[in-house]
């Protein structure tokens, strides 16, 4: 009778064991098929969403473009002939903000967040202000941002 | 012929026995009311929805390119693929609505208090589940509502420390909302989920046989009725009831759940006005904007949700009416006009 305890105690174990390192073994591949993708190196070129590059002339004095860079969705706005460009995902909830060029500010949809010209959170819930990045235009144009 | 077909089955494998014993001869309580019925409801609903999900997946190309053609195609050219998707979409809407009527009366009635613990416990996994089988569902249009919705709420545990922005790329795949986004909501919305409800439904109907149907607090009778045909004729009239009033939403007011913005297809660089996400997220949307911290919004909700998961635990007291407990009653008349006055302010905010 002990014997067949111990049996079954061993089996019962020997099940567990089975199954755990099956676990295991097909975990490993489904966890790392999950995990995304970080994105690539390269060239951090200002593009429209079909991911044309924007030239610098397209942007105009007092106006704003809404584009993607590798950094995701950023927003352009020439000031006094100068680009400035910004993240244009609200840290809030990730909302993408608009410029409002009559009240010089960068303006969220959402929850009614404002930031400044810099970027600077000022009013509403966004809890810090938007990613600024440098720009720089290449020879031919295209707006290149780190 | 049917007859002879059915006692040779049954002589096998004594299905009329397993019959008597769920149905037939079940015995339920005789005074149950039509709070009773609110599971059958949900029951019925659930049926509709993995119905009308497989129609429409028929159709549906689970593409960012493609989606909101697909989904027009769906209501525009398939013959009754508008009452299709329709029915799919406001069902969804009335499932959530008959779940809160379901809990609502489950918590005034104290039927969660013991030996019914695990039976609230996995009842409260169900609305977490359902909940996720209507964020996962919501992006799948690829509509600007339903674009930005999905950003809102997929952005939300970014304000969690340390882990809040890696969970924040794991659950879209990358990070904005994109076609890996979608691919991810689209697998867990027509098959992770529903065979994940299906489970817990099944295990809360379990829980809920093993433990026997509660009754009333007021309720002094010991009488009994079959559960079929008696009890069923009951759950046919409130099923039919919530039919009927879907039903009236789908001919004659779709557009509670078509806003304009779920008819313009989803910009990415182009955030519309005045996103608002369903009506059973707005009590958190509005929670969140009245919060000055959004981690502590996140707090203060995971803190209500754990009050309510963990209710039968922490409330041991044996008397179940909740009208007859002088802090308990108001704290939870208070706690539903608030959640109540949340979802109106967001609405209108």
């Amino acid at each position: 009778m002990d014997e067949n305890i111990s049996r079954r105690s061993f089996l019962t174990k020997l099940i567990g064991v089975v199954f755990g390192a099956t676990g295991i073994l097909f975990a490993a591949p489904v966890v790392k098929y999950l995990i995304p993708k970080s994105s690539e190196g390269g060239e951090n070129i200002f593009t429209n969403a079909d991911g044309k590059p924007i030239l610098e002339n397209e942007i105009k004095e007092g106006a704003s473009f809404t584009g993607l860079s590798r950094s995701g969705p950023t927003i352009i706005i020439r000031r006094g002939g100068k680009l400035r460009a910004l993240s244009a995902v609200c840290t809030h909830l990730g909302c993408l903000v608009k410029w409002v060029p009559n009240e010089d500010v960068f303006f969220c949809p959402c929850h009614a967040g404002k930031f400044d010209v810099n970027g600077a959170n000022i009013s509403g819930p966004p809890p810090v202000p938007l990613a600024a990045y440098n720009v720089e235009t290449a020879n031919d144009g295209r707006i290149l941002l780190s | 012929m049917f007859k002879k077909i059915i006692d040779a089955i049954d002589r096998r494998i004594e299905l009329l026995d397993l019959f008597r014993q769920n149905l037939s001869e079940y015995p339920v309580p005789a005074g149950l009311n039509i709070w009773y019925s609110m599971g059958a409801v949900l029951l019925a609903l659930f049926c509709l929805e993995i119905i009308t999900g497989i129609l429409l997946l028929m159709n549906y190309v689970p593409h960012a390119k493609e989606a909101f053609a697909s989904v027009g195609y769906i209501s525009g050219v398939v013959p009754f693929g508008w009452l299709i998707r329709r029915v799919h979409a406001i069902g969804a809407n009335m499932f959530v609505f008959v779940l809160f009527l379901h809990m609502l009366s489950v918590l005034l009635m104290g039927s969660y208090k013991k030996p019914r613990e695990m039976t609230w416990v996995v009842g409260c996994v169900i609305f977490g589940v359902t909940l996720t089988t209507c964020l996962s569902g919501y992006l799948l249009p690829w509509s600007q509502l339903s674009y930005w919705a999905t950003t809102v709420a997929t952005n939300s545990p970014g304000s969690i420390p340390v882990v809040g922005d890696w969970m924040v790329q794991f659950m879209r795949g990358s990070d904005l909302v994109s076609q890996r986004t979608l691919g991810r909501f689209f697998a867990m919305h027509v098959s992770l989920i529903p065979f994940t409800l299906l489970l817990l439904i099944g295990a809360h109907v379990f829980l809920m046989r093993r433990t026997g149907i509660s009754t009333p607090p007021w309720s002094k009778t010991d009488k009994t009725i079959p559960f079929y045909p008696h009890f069923v004729v009951e759950d046919l009239k409130v099923i039919y009831f919530f039919l009927a009033i879907l039903f009236a939403f789908v001919f004659f007011y779709p557009q509670i759940s078509f806003p304009p913005d779920a008819l313009v297809p989803a910009d990415p660089l182009n955030t519309p006005e005045h996103i608002k996400p369903e009506w059973y997220f707005l009590a958190n949307y509005q929670l969140l904007k009245l919060v000055p911290n959004e981690f502590l919004g996140i707090i203060v909700q995971g803190l209500a949700a754990g009050l309510i998961f963990f209710l039968p635990f922490i409330d041991r007291n044996n008397e179940r009416a909740a009208w007859k407990r002088p802090i308990f009653g108001p704290l939870a008349v208070f706690g539903i006009l608030a959640y109540i006055a949340l979802i109106i302010w967001g609405h209108y905010s």
